[in-house]
């Protein structure tokens, strides 16, 4: 596949923000749900994140705007000009409008010319369907650059004024676990990435040797939802199907909702993904020096290793790559924040390989980029 | 136990790990299984899952302890022997369950295998016949594998769908919890039985092969 990663970029709103100053921002619910949210950080390992509103839960970003500021961060790195750029792909979980989607909103505020735009909507492994579809798009010979780029903005769904007077906040203050658990682990970011047929005239470009793609909603029930509530079936009804808007917001359909133990029994078959990669020949645990997996807790990457371990296919720990403690779990610009922290690490050499791993939880993806350190030649 | 795993041990818990996708992925496509996953499971359902396995689970300790005496082996051929007396009388739990379930315990121990349940256990059988049957751990691994995994999800969801007690569901919800002491045992049989290519081959091919009639089973409830 001729694509390769030639510039990357970020933007994350504000200060970091630390773990005891966290509820300035996304507000006090009761002592229980910041008993669990202290209990969640513990197992997350997450120290410091940023948030795009103030403390007053006032903003003046959206994630069409986040997503800008990181293509901003990418093209003054970039060695191209703008007007080379002929494709952008988008990836967030949820768009800061249900229609259009969220590409247009990024074209509008980008300052690029006209365009052929992709809007990927999905959780975390949106970040990879928009990176596939752009790395193709260049490799077919569409385009002779593309930009992809992941923004999240979840923590204004987490001021208290969303739960109240809903289902999911009861009268004693005790917010649903499966609510309460995301609000003390995503926050808000965007970083991009550009991809040209070419290498960078000068400095390092990451070579695109393959992304690798799976969904097994077949066999897992939604685990990570918003928009929707569960009927007394185990089943899901949308909030459009309420009788009123109304009747949909009291219910409790606008809350973003995960089910920890789900999440446990996605493991595996995350795993079974590397193993079938491994069999297949294509990853050689031993032979990737630099590992980005996207893990959203602590504790998952621990049971990670233990299950890579015993299967033959771990990469050794120290290769292992991560920016979770510091800069939070954003989600769908995750994967970005990760290439571009490591571009920018200086500790990539020519010849390297790198495995970028984004499990999604929603309804289960996992998925997969090899890429390999190469040099342009000015 | 990582530190003395061979290569050859970690492929075979690859061919395994990816012999069980495949297997939950078309367990999910079986009409039973698919309403239990989806809320949607009636009480006859139940009482029909359970008179299927029982008529072969009552002989899961007799093709184990075959195997056992077939096994050179000593380490395994005790390993073998104890899985045996762990589950020669788990198929009395089923009938306990059938019969909190609202079934005829007279019925259920009248019955007769499903032609699914024929084919798996004629298939356990044959192997277990073989000498020094080690491909049978990747039977096994299927077998455990849906106690472990599947089993104490399904005890809840079964429990709750059809408003049943515990002593309704104990068969299930018995082989959800003890899964942490299986899977130790498990590791240290692979460790000793896959010595070469042909002993890991044969353990994913097993539960291949298993994996397709244990599905077949559930497939053809109530078919006798």
């Amino acid at each position: 596949m001729h694509a390769y990663v030639t510039a990357s970029g970020q933007f994350l709103p504000g200060p970091p923000i630390r773990n005891d100053e966290m509820a300035d921002y996304i507000g006090r619910l009761s002592p229980e749900a910041d008993r669990l949210g202290r209990l969640t950080l513990r197992k997350n390992g997450i120290r410091t994140r940023h948030y795009a509103i103030d403390r007053d839960g006032t903003t003046r970003w959206t994630a069409a705007r986040l997503a800008a500021a990181a293509i901003d961060d990418v093209m003054a790195r970039a060695q191209v000009d703008a007007g080379q750029v002929g494709f952008l792909a988008t990836a967030t979980t949820q768009n800061d409008m249900l229609v259009p989607g969220l590409a247009s909103a990024v074209h509008a505020h980008s300052g690029l010319g006209p365009i052929e735009i992709a809007s990927l909507q999905s959780v975390c492994a949106g970040s990879m369907m928009a990176f596939k579809l752009a790395a193709l798009q260049v490799a077919a010979g569409e385009h002779r650059a593309a930009l992809t780029v992941g923004a999240e903005f979840s923590s204004r769904y987490f001021r208290p004024g969303h739960y109240r007077g809903t289902a999911s906040l009861p009268a004693d203050g005790v917010l649903a676990a499966d609510a309460e658990f995301l609000r003390w682990t995503l926050s808000d970011g965007a970083a991009a990435i550009l991809i040209e047929d070419r290498p960078a005239a000068r400095g390092l470009s990451l070579r695109i040797d393959w992304i690798s793609l799976r969904s097994f909603a077949d066999r897992f029930a939604p685990c990570m939802t918003g928009g929707a509530v569960r009927d007394d079936v185990g089943g899901l009804v949308p909030w459009s199907h309420f009788p009123t808007i109304g009747d949909a917001a009291q219910a409790g359909a606008f809350q973003l909702r995960q089910d920890i133990d789900a999440l446990h029994r996605m493991l595996p078959v995350w795993l079974g993904e590397l193993m079938r990669l491994v069999d297949e020949g294509r990853v050689d645990p031993m032979q990737v020096d630099h590992f980005l997996c996207h893990f959203s807790a602590r504790s998952l990457r621990d049971e990670m290793v233990r299950l890579a371990t015993r299967a033959g296919c771990m990469i050794p720990e120290e290769r292992w790559f991560t920016n979770l403690y510091t800069k939070g779990n954003v989600g769908a610009a995750s994967l970005f924040l990760l290439l571009d922290d490591l571009l920018r690490s200086g500790s990539l050499r020519v010849g390297q390989r790198v495995l970028c791993a984004v499990p999604e939880s929603g309804q289960c993806v996992m998925s997969f980029a090899a890429l390999t350190v190469v040099e342009g030649r000015a | 136990m990582s530190t003395t795993a061979t290569p050859r041990v970690e492929a075979t818990h690859r061919g395994l790990a990816r012999v069980w996708i495949d297997f939950e992925s078309g367990l999910a496509q079986v009409p039973v299984i698919a309403r239990l996953q989806s809320g949607r499971l009636r009480l006859e359902d139940y009482r029909s899952l359970l008179f299927n396995l029982r008529q072969q689970v009552v002989h899961g300790g007799r093709w184990i302890s075959r195997a056992a005496s077939n096994l050179d082996h000593e380490e395994l051929r005790s390993l073998f022997i104890r899985h045996a007396a762990a589950e020669h009388r788990d198929y009395r739990l089923l009938e306990d369950n059938y019969v909190a379930a609202g079934g005829d315990r007279a019925a259920i121990r009248a019955g007769v295998k499903n032609i699914g349940s024929e084919a798996l256990s004629a298939y356990m059988y044959h192997a277990a016949s073989q000498p020094n049957p080690t491909g049978l751990l990747g039977a096994m691994f299927i077998i455990e594998g849906l106690g472990n995994r599947l089993a104490g999800p399904w005890a809840q969801s079964i429990a709750s769908q059809l408003g049943l007690g515990a002593d309704a569901v104990s068969f299930l919800s018995y082989h959800g919890e003890n899964d942490a002491d299986h899977l130790a045992m498990f590791d240290h049989a692979l460790e000793l039985a896959v010595i070469d290519e042909a002993s890991s081959v044969s353990v994913v091919r097993h539960a291949r092969v298993v994996a397709r009639l244990y599905r077949l089973q559930l497939e053809e409830l109530d078919n006798v």
